[in-house]
């Protein structure tokens, strides 16, 4: 705002506002970025400098890989230590942005001589990304509304608590930079939109670029650009500056794109990105059809659309289909088609149904994740629609696509962040500005307002806001009185207060835990730190042999690679399904099935997560359905999900639990020795605390595996598998035996129960043992 | 060029119909859209995703220590899972608190007269303040702790 009334005033006065302005603005940005940042930091001051989670594990251990053996060698990284025996190809199989971003500041410091250890460049990446993400916001919004709208959009970004729940210190991952890179690229595109100059379309193409190498999420990109093209052109504001930028835009984005190793040729064979190119030929399509129009009488030019068009349309689709069906555009992809019919995944693919973070949204997750700001989004995209233009029906099919898709998954709540910041932003600067203002400056910020949001070269506009009528703004009256001004903007700001408080409790309570280092807090407060996972992890890694295959649910390959450095059979990159449901099979079925499978994969170790002890409820057992969903999936002969129900359909662990689950792989590891443990004395021995039950299954031992390590709480069980001259060795009669064995008869008979030591000394009653007395 | 689109018309004959636009189908006025997008937006805060999905019951009940089964409105402490009708309560108090905000808003338009700028204002606060401290309460009844710790 102040921008536009500094026109008003003179040269001097024009100098001093802008001046006090951009430093506002500049100090109010350095601010965010702080507090954005500090408040990502919980999980650093808490525990310590730790990778978080999963994902991270394996994106920290490929940076390690590439700064230790240089980028080219990373992109030819064929890593045998996953995937056993199948391998992986990781330089073509991960989106390396996450990489070379922090490779390239971790090279950038040491030029420097400011020597830090990659981990902690890994560790405060998603920190300082925060800033910069903030930074490209006020921008965005700046472009789409006014720099004070620009400001509040910033502020609610660096602390809303849907974006740090991907970027705290320690979520190395690739979401914390991609969601920077997709703000900046639309704020490239809205200003290549708004200027039709190349230079800006450039600009954003090479943003797109750095999105692509960074997250999967550029999809979203490639769809809502030319969504917003394609509606542009319904609403018939095609022009020139569209046509500049969008065609500008996606030869180059695609070229670039096509860079990535892991993209390769995807942009021109898949079904997800033939929306950008038919929005491009119809551009290219709606540019001639003007150009005739010049040219023709009105008659010839509408037989001309009729006939050109429909046979056009039709050469199309018909490429289309005949492309796909020949096989050179691969159709949707699962996790597309789970996006739009969304009980597809539940049905066919139960390794994407599985995951928590794929399940569809509740309402409390919109609340937790958004606070006051889920109200505010309406009156922002109602703003918006009211004062429609060329920028601004983008950000209101980006809102729109982003709260449908935010509805789908829960993990999307991150692309919906954003979109709903900038139009908080908006309402909250459109609020303030009625109420905050005074009196005596109203009129000049009305008509300055007019300006600024209305650009100057509006010819193709036929919607636009309609200029207020000179004498309207004349006799425009002091409206209500200023007590209730103030009391008005007094509670607008307490509703800000409360969304701080709420941020920085979410953050600190529900976001900030790394999940490889638990902690409980005991009655009067006191911490507990539970390491189990390292202990399990730094045990492996000591104790077995360097090639040792370990096997486990594939939610903790990633963390055994990078911890335990061992060889893992699946992890979190769940590319190939049939190898997951055949690991799934070895822990569903019971110990003589899953020793053939063991066996048949160089199985040497199996470590499973037991979380009956501690009552900690992310463990395998409360998973293992999933794991006979997906066997099933692949092997419904062998493995049934019926069968590990009981006949009410429950699932239990208890003495009623159906005998399948009682004896399957997964069980006995779980509780193997389980029914000796008493935890206190009011439960009886064998309590399951996640569970709360008594196991049904107390006493058994394990005939082709062995325990090998069991963390202090329990919460990580590793078992050898035993070679198979270690069970099954036959037992040779006396006679044949070539050692033989001493002749010992024992003395044990039933009626005497004591045993006999051999070579007993005999003791005679009264007698001294001379040598000892001498 | 004029014969090359009349090439059709040696072959095909001019079929003699008119197409006429349909009245109805104009670009909608802003209000519309906004009502749509409104709609829209209060079915998916509601987590209607959710309901087609995992299809939980619209209210939930337990049984309490006389054997009496009561109705429970809200699925307490469990963060990924909800009752239809608590969706639906929440979604409409997100979207009366938006459009309290929007009723705000109303008080810039310089027609209307004083008294009604003042109703206005009251409505619109009203709004907001219900929706703001209602779901405050719900969460509370989602989730025990929230913000005590």
């Amino acid at each position: 705002m102040s921008q536009t009334y500094t026109k008003k005033s003179s040269i001097s006065k024009l100098n001093s506002k802008a001046g006090i302005s951009s430093l506002l603005i500049f100090v109010i940005l350095l601010l965010a970025w702080i507090a954005g940042f500090s408040s990502r930091l919980f999980a650093v001051i808490r525990f310590e400098s730790i990778i978080h989670e999963f994902d991270p594990w394996f994106n920290y251990r490929a940076t390690a890989y590439m700064v230790k053996h240089g980028f080219y060698n990373f992109l030819n990284w064929f890593d045998e230590r996953a995937w056993y025996p199948l391998g992986r190809i990781v330089g073509g199989t991960v989106y390396p942005g996450l990489m070379i971003t922090s490779g390239s500041i971790h090279y950038l410091l040491h030029l420097l001589h400011i020597n830090v250890h990659i981990r902690d460049i890994c560790v405060f990446l998603a920190p300082v990304f925060s800033g910069l993400t903030s930074i490209s916001t006020y921008y965005l919004t700046k472009e789409l509304w006014s720099k004070g709208a620009g400001l509040f959009a910033a502020c609610f970004i660096a602390i809303v608590p849907g974006y740090i729940s991907r970027s705290v210190a320690g979520s190395y991952d690739n979401e914390g930079i991609a969601i920077f890179a997709l703000q900046f690229t639309y704020f490239l595109w809205i200003k290549s939109v708004k200027t039709g100059s190349v230079f800006w379309a450039v600009a954003s193409a090479l943003s797109y670029f750095y999105m692509v190498s960074a997250w999967g999420g550029y999809v979203f990109i490639i769809n809502l650009i030319p969504l917003h093209v394609f509606v542009l052109l319904l609403m018939g504001r095609f022009s020139n500056r569209l046509f500049t930028s969008y065609t500008t835009f996606y030869i180059l984005g695609l070229i670039m794109s096509m860079q990535i190793p892991f993209v390769g040729f995807q942009p021109i064979r898949t079904s997800e990105h033939m929306a950008a190119s038919g929005v491009f030929a119809l551009m290219f399509a709606v540019a001639t059809l003007k150009y005739l129009q010049s040219m023709m009488s009105k008659s010839e030019f509408k037989s001309l659309v009729i006939y050109g068009g429909l046979i056009a349309a039709g050469i199309v689709f018909g490429t289309v289909v005949l492309l796909t069906y020949a096989g050179f555009i691969a159709p949707w992809s699962g996790r597309f088609y789970s996006l739009w019919d969304t009980g597809y995944a539940k049905i066919h693919i139960p390794i994407i149904a599985s995951v928590s973070e794929h399940q569809p949204t509740t309402w409390f997750a919109f609340f937790f994740d958004l606070h006051v700001l889920v109200a505010t989004f309406p009156a922002g995209l109602w703003y918006c629609i009211k004062n429609i233009n060329d920028e601004r029906v983008f950000v209101v099919l980006y809102a729109l696509s982003a709260v449908y898709f935010a509805g789908v998954m829960v993990r999307l709540m991150l692309t919906l962040t954003p979109v709903v910041c900038i139009l908080s932003g908006i309402a909250f600067s459109g609020l303030l500005e009625l109420f905050l203002r005074d009196d005596e400056i109203a009129k000049p910020e009305e008509s300055g307002d007019e300006e600024h949001t209305t650009p100057k070269n509006r010819k193709y506009d036929k919607v636009g806001r309609v200029p207020k009528m000179k004498h309207e703004l004349n006799k425009e009256p002091d409206g209500i009185g200023p007590n209730i001004r103030t009391i008005i903007s007094v509670v607008i700001l307490l509703l800000l207060m409360l969304f701080a408080v709420h941020c920085t409790w979410v953050t600190s309570n529900a976001y900030s835990s790394p999940s490889i280092v638990l902690a409980s807090y005991s009655g009067d407060g006191t911490r507990q730190i539970l390491d189990d996972f390292r202990e399990a992890y730094f045990w492996l890694s000591q104790n077995t042999a360097d090639e040792a295959r370990v096997m486990s649910w594939w939610d903790y390959g990633y963390q055994i690679a990078g911890m335990a450095n061992r060889t893992t059979l699946v992890d979190n990159n769940t590319w190939n399904n049939s190898h997951i449901a055949l690991v799934g099979k070895a822990m569903s079925s019971n110990e003589s099935a899953a020793y053939t499978i063991m066996t048949a994969l160089d199985v040497d170790y199996v470590l499973v997560i037991f979380g009956g002890v501690i009552g900690y409820s992310g463990d395998d057992i409360n998973k293992f359905l999933w794991m006979v969903r997906i066997a099933e999936g692949e092997h419904p002969k062998d493995i049934k999900e019926s069968n590990y129900f009981t006949e009410q359909g429950e699932f239990r662990i208890d003495g009623e639990g159906s005998p399948t689950l009682l004896n399957c792989l997964m069980y006995k590891l779980s509780y193997y020795r389980f029914g000796e443990l008493k935890l206190d004395y009011r439960t009886p021995a064998g309590y399951d605390r996640t569970r709360n039950a008594v196991i049904g299954n107390k006493d058994f031992q394990l005939t082709y595996l062995e325990e090998a390590y069991t963390t202090e709480h329990w919460l990580v069980r590793i078992y050898r598998v035993k070679k198979p001259d270690e069970f099954n060795r036959p037992r040779i009669p006396v006679a044949n035996r070539l050692v033989k064995s001493p002749n010992f008869v024992s003395k044990k008979s039933t009626k005497r129960k004591r045993g006999t030591l051999k070579n007993k000394p005999v003791i005679v009653k009264g007698k001294r043992l001379s040598s000892k007395q001498s | 060029m004029e014969q090359f689109f009349t090439i059709p018309y040696c072959v095909l004959e001019v079929p003699n119909i008119k197409i006429k636009k349909p009245s109805w189908l104009h670009q909608p006025s802003s209000t519309t859209v906004f009502a749509i997008v409104l709609l829209s937006y209060f079915l998916v805060t509601g987590g209607i995703i959710y309901d087609v999905i995992v299809e939980p019951p619209s209210v939930g009940s337990t049984t309490d220590e006389h054997g009496h089964s009561r109705p429970v409105a809200f699925m307490p402490y469990r963060v990924n899972g909800q009752y239809i009708m608590e969706g639906l309560a929440s979604s409409f108090l997100f979207s009366m608190g938006g459009l309290g905000f929007i009723v705000l808003d109303h008080i810039h338009s310089p027609l209307t007269p004083k008294l009604n700028r003042l109703l206005i204002t009251a409505v619109g606060f009203i709004c907001v303040l219900i929706s703001f401290f209602t779901t405050w309460i719900f969460m509370r009844m989602k989730l025990p702790g929230y913000l005590q710790s």
